[in-house]
C-alpha cells in the first residue's frame, strides 16, 4: 500500500517541490504517505521513529523483570498494564516507520544485530523495586515531554502515533510517582531504597534528552521541517525545573553537589553531564546492552518454529480455498 | 511470508455505535482472525471501542490530494497484489475513507460500487468531493474486511471498561504532593 | 449461611483465586520473550486478566469470611506459605516452550469458561456476579488460545510434535482442575455450585474435538484422571512463591 517514491528528480523541479513542501509545513498541514518529501526528511524521520520503536520494545525488559515480584496485587496489575502499553507503543511506532517504506523485518533485524540504536536509558539495570517507581516518575516524564512535542510533528502517521502514546503515557508517569511518594514517605529502608534509585537514575535520565544543542548537528533541519519544535536543552531544562522541587518536597536529594537554584532566571542549574558515559552506553557498552539484546535475540531465535507454523497454516488456508 | 514479515493489516476502529470507523494504525498477523485478535490487544486497551475492522494493507488503494493534482488520470499501483483478476468485470462494494482536515485520520465516509480500485476512487471523487478537497483518499473492497462481531462485543471490548488503573485519573498524586508540601511547612 | 457450607465455599473460592494468581504469574514470565511482538502484548493481557480475576476471588473470599476487603487479598498473596496455597499443579508447571504454555492456557481457559457458566447461576449472588464478569474475559482467552492450537497443531511437523508432546505431559494434570473443595456435594446441595466433576464430560467432549481437529491425539481415552488433593504441589511452587513474596518479605511493617 505504501509506495516508496525515490525517483530521480530534476534539481530545479526538486527545489520547487521543496518550497511547496516547506510551505505546507509552515501552514500546519501534515505530510502523509504518498506525498513528496525530501530524502533527508524521510531519513531523519525513519531514524527517529525506528529508534523510538526499538526503545519501547527494549524498555519492556527492565520493568517486566519486576512483574512477578510487584509487592501488591494492585501494583502487579498496574505494571502489567504499563508493559502492555509499551509493547503497544512499539507497534504504533513500527507502523509509522513502515509508512516510510521500511519493513518491520528489516528494523527488527537491525535491532537484534546490534546495528540499530535505541534510547540508552534502557541499558541500565533495575536493581530494586524502587527503580520501577523512578523509571515511571523520571524516565517516563522525560519521555512525555519529548513526545508531547512530537505530537505536533509534521509527519501525519508519526504525529498520530504520538497523540495516542501521550494519552496513555500519562498514567505511566503517575504510577511511578505514586510508588516514589509511597517509598519516600515510608519506612527508613524504603526511603533509603528510593534515594539510592534516584542516585543511579538521575544522570542517565538527563542524558535521555540528547547532547547539548551545541553538539546536535541534526537539530536545525529537524526544527525547520517541523519534526522538532523544541531543542534538547530546552526540554531538559523544563524537566529539571519541574522534578527537582518535587523531589525536594519528598525529602529526596539529587546526586549533584553543584545543583543550585538561580534566582535571576528561576531555573535549577545542574553540574556538568558526563558525556563520556553517555557515548559509551550509546555505543553498546552500558551495563545491560549485551544482556538485553541477548534476551531479545534468544526470544526471536526460539520463536522461529512458531512463526514458521503460522506461515504454514496460512498457506494451508489459502490453498484450501 | 518470511520469518518476521507477517502480512500487514490496516486497523479501523469505531469508537461508539453510529460513529464512522477510523484508521488507527496497523498490525502484523498471519491471517484475518489473528489480525482481529491482535488489533484488539494493541488498540483497545482503554474504553473507547464499539467495533473493529481489519483489512489487508495491500488491498488499500490510496491517493493524496497532491498526487491527484499531479496526475488526475491515475493508474493502478503495481504493488497492489490482492484483489480480483482484471478479467472479473462485476461490480462490488468498496468502502471509501478520506482525511478531510490537516490533523485527523482516515475516516469512513461511504461506499461505492465498482469493478476495480481505480474505478472505485474515480467514483468516490465524483460522489464525495467537497471544498476544500480532502487530503487523502483510500478505497478498499468490503469483501476483504474482517469485522468484529457485535455479539462478541462484551468479551472483546467490555473488559477495557473494568481496568481503571490504566487511566491517570486513578492516581491521586497531585493531592498527595500538596498534602506533603503543606505538612512540611 | 451454614458453617459447613461456608467452609466448603471458602475452600472453593481460595482454589479459584490461587489458580488465577499462579497462572497469571506464569503468563507474565513471557513478557518480552514471546516469539512475536504481538504475543508480548497478548500474553501480558492474559496475565493482567488472570491477576484481575484472582483479585476478585480473594475479595469475595474476604467478604464471605468477614475480613477487610482492602487488606485481605494482599495478605493471602504475600503472607501465606507455599504449602497453604490451593492452586492446581497444572497452573504451577514451568512455562516450557510456546506450545506447552499455549496448551496449558487453553486447557485452563476451556475448563474455566465452562465452570464460570455453571456458577453464574449460583444462589450465592456475589459469586454469580463475579463469575459473569470473569466469564467475558475467559471467552476472549479461549478464542485466542483455540486459534493458536489450530495453527500450531496443523502448521508444521515440528509445531505439531511440540504440541503433542505438551499434550502428553499436561493431560494427567487436568483432573485436579475439577477438584475445588473437599466437599463439593455440600455446595451442590445448597444450590451454590454444580459439582465441577459434573462438568467433565462436556468439557472433555469439547476439548477432544478441538484437539483432534488441530491434528492431535489424546494420550488416553478421556476420563477424569485420578488426582492428588489441592494441598499437593509441584516443587516449583515454593520457588515461585518465594519470588512473588520477595520484596514484601523484606519488611514486615511496610506498605507498598
Amino acid at each position: 500500500m505504501y509506495r516508496t517514491t525515490i525517483e530521480k528528480v530534476d534539481p530545479a523541479e526538486e527545489s520547487e517541490q521543496l518550497r511547496d513542501f516547506e510551505d505546507r509545513i509552515a501552514r500546519g498541514e501534515k505530510i502523509e504517505p504518498g506525498d513528496w518529501m525530501p530524502g533527508e526528511y524521510r531519513r531523519q524521520l525513519l531514524r527517529m521513529i525506528s529508534q523510538h520503536a526499538h526503545s519501547e520494545i527494549v524498555g519492556m525488559l527492565p520493568e517486566g523483570a519486576w512483574i512477578t515480584r510487584a509487592p501488591s496485587l494492585r501494583r502487579k496489575l498496574i505494571l502489567l498494564a504499563k508493559v502492555q502499553d509499551e509493547a503497544g507503543h512499539g507497534q504504533y511506532l513500527y507502523h509509522a516507520a513502515e509508512t516510510l517504506g521500511a519493513s518491520r523485518e528489516e528494523m527488527l533485524e537491525a535491532l537484534l544485530d546490534g546495528r540499530a540504536k535505541y534510547s540508552s536509558i534502557f541499558n541500565y539495570p533495575t536493581l530494586t523495586w524502587a527503580d520501577v517507581g523512578v523509571i515511571g516518575y523520571l524516565v517516563d516524564f522525560a519521555a512525555i515531554l519529548n513526545q508531547t512535542m512530537l505530537a505536533r510533528c509534521s509527519y501525519g502517521p508519526y504525529a498520530r502515533a504520538m497523540v495516542r502514546i501521550c494519552a496513555e503515557e500519562n498514567f505511566h508517569k503517575k504510577q511511578g510517582q505514586d510508588i516514589v511518594i509511597r517509598l519516600a514517605t515510608g519506612t527508613p529502608r524504603q526511603k533509603a531504597m528510593v534515594q539510592d534509585a534516584i542516585n543511579r537514575w538521575w544522570w542517565p535520565t538527563l542524558m535521555m534528552f540528547g547532547p547539548h544543542d551545541s553538539d546536535s548537528p541534526n537539530t536545525p533541519i529537524l526544527v525547520r521541517w517541523g519534526i522538532k519544535t523544541r531543542t534538547n536543552d530546552e526540554l531538559r531544562q523544563t524537566f529539571i525545573d519541574q522534578i527537582v522541587p518535587e523531589l525536594h518536597t519528598l525529602g529526596l536529594s539529587l546526586p549533584d553537589p553543584a545543583l543550585v537554584y538561580a534566582e535571576a532566571t528561576g531555573h535549577w542549574l545542574t553540574g556538568e553531564i558526563n558525556w563520556e558515559e553517555f557515548w559509551r552506553v550509546v555505543k553498546g557498552n552500558g551495563p545491560c546492552n549485551r544482556e538485553r539484546m541477548e534476551a531479545r535475540r534468544t526470544a526471536h531465535a526460539d520463536g522461529a518454529w512458531v512463526r514458521e507454523a503460522l506461515a504454514a497454516y496460512a498457506r494451508l488456508q489459502a490453498n484450501g480455498k | 511470508m518470511s520469518d518476521t514479515q507477517l502480512p500487514r493489516y490496516q486497523v479501523f476502529l469505531q469508537e461508539k455505535p453510529g460513529l464512522p470507523h477510523q484508521d488507527v494504525g496497523s498490525v502484523h498477523a498471519p491471517d484475518p482472525e489473528m489480525a482481529l485478535l491482535n488489533a484488539r490487544d494493541v488498540f483497545v486497551r482503554r474504553p473507547e471501542c464499539a467495533g473493529l475492522w481489519v483489512v489487508p494493507a495491500e488491498a488499500i488503494f490510496s491517493r493524496t490530494r497532491q498526487e491527484l493534482e499531479a496526475s488526475p488520470e491515475f493508474q493502478p499501483d503495481e504493488s497492489m497484489g490482492a484483489g480480483p483478476p482484471s478479467s472479473r468485470a462485476e461490480k462490488e462494494t468498496y468502502y471509501v475513507t478520506c482525511k478531510p482536515k490537516p490533523a485527523g485520520t482516515q475516516t469512513l465516509i461511504g461506499e461505492v460500487q465498482a469493478a476495480s480500485p481505480v474505478e472505485a476512487l474515480k467514483q468516490a471523487l465524483e460522489q464525495f468531493s467537497s471544498t476544500p478537497a480532502p487530503f487523502t483518499w483510500w478505497v478498499f473492497p468490503a469483501r476483504l474486511v474482517s469485522s468484529s462481531d457485535p455479539a462478541e462485543a462484551d468479551s472483546l471490548f467490555d473488559p477495557a471498561l473494568d481496568k481503571p488503573f490504566r487511566l491517570s485519573t486513578d492516581f491521586n498524586t497531585l493531592t498527595r504532593m500538596r498534602q506533603i508540601k503543606d505538612s512540611s511547612q | 449461611m451454614d458453617r459447613e457450607v461456608k467452609s466448603a465455599l471458602a475452600d472453593k473460592l481460595l482454589a479459584m483465586a490461587d489458580d488465577e494468581l499462579i497462572l497469571g504469574h506464569r503468563d507474565s514470565e513471557w513478557c518480552g520473550r514471546a516469539p512475536l511482538l504481538e504475543e508480548d502484548i497478548a500474553f501480558a493481557n492474559l496475565a493482567l486478566d488472570e491477576i484481575g480475576h484472582a483479585s476478585l476471588w480473594y475479595a469475595l473470599l474476604a467478604e464471605l469470611l468477614g475480613e477487610d476487603g482492602q487488606t485481605y487479598p494482599d495478605r493471602m498473596v504475600y503472607r501465606r506459605d507455599a504449602s497453604d496455597f490451593r492452586s492446581a499443579q497444572l497452573v504451577e508447571l514451568p512455562n516450557g516452550d510456546w506450545a506447552f504454555s499455549m496448551l496449558r492456557q487453553y486447557l485452563f481457559d476451556s475448563f474455566e469458561s465452562r465452570h464460570l457458566q455453571a456458577i453464574s447461576g449460583s444462589r450465592y449472588q456475589p459469586m454469580a456476579d463475579v463469575a459473569a464478569k470473569v466469564a467475558k474475559e475467559e471467552r476472549y482467552h479461549l478464542r485466542h488460545t483455540s486459534a493458536w492450537l489450530r495453527r500450531l497443531g496443523l502448521g508444521t511437523e515440528e509445531s505439531n510434535r511440540r504440541l503433542q508432546d505438551a499434550l502428553d505431559q499436561l493431560w494427567p494434570y487436568t483432573g485436579q482442575l475439577f477438584l475445588h473443595s473437599g466437599r463439593p456435594e455440600i455446595l451442590a446441595a445448597a444450590g451454590y455450585s454444580t459439582s465441577p466433576v459434573a462438568l467433565f464430560s462436556g468439557w472433555s467432549d469439547q476439548v477432544t474435538r478441538h484437539l483432534q481437529e488441530s491434528g492431535l491425539r489424546l494420550p488416553e481415552p478421556a476420563h477424569l484422571p485420578a488426582s492428588p488433593a489441592r494441598d499437593q504441589h509441584t516443587a516449583t511452587l515454593k520457588i515461585m512463591v518465594a519470588d512473588l513474596q520477595s520484596v514484601v518479605r523484606q519488611e514486615e511493617e511496610a506498605v507498598w
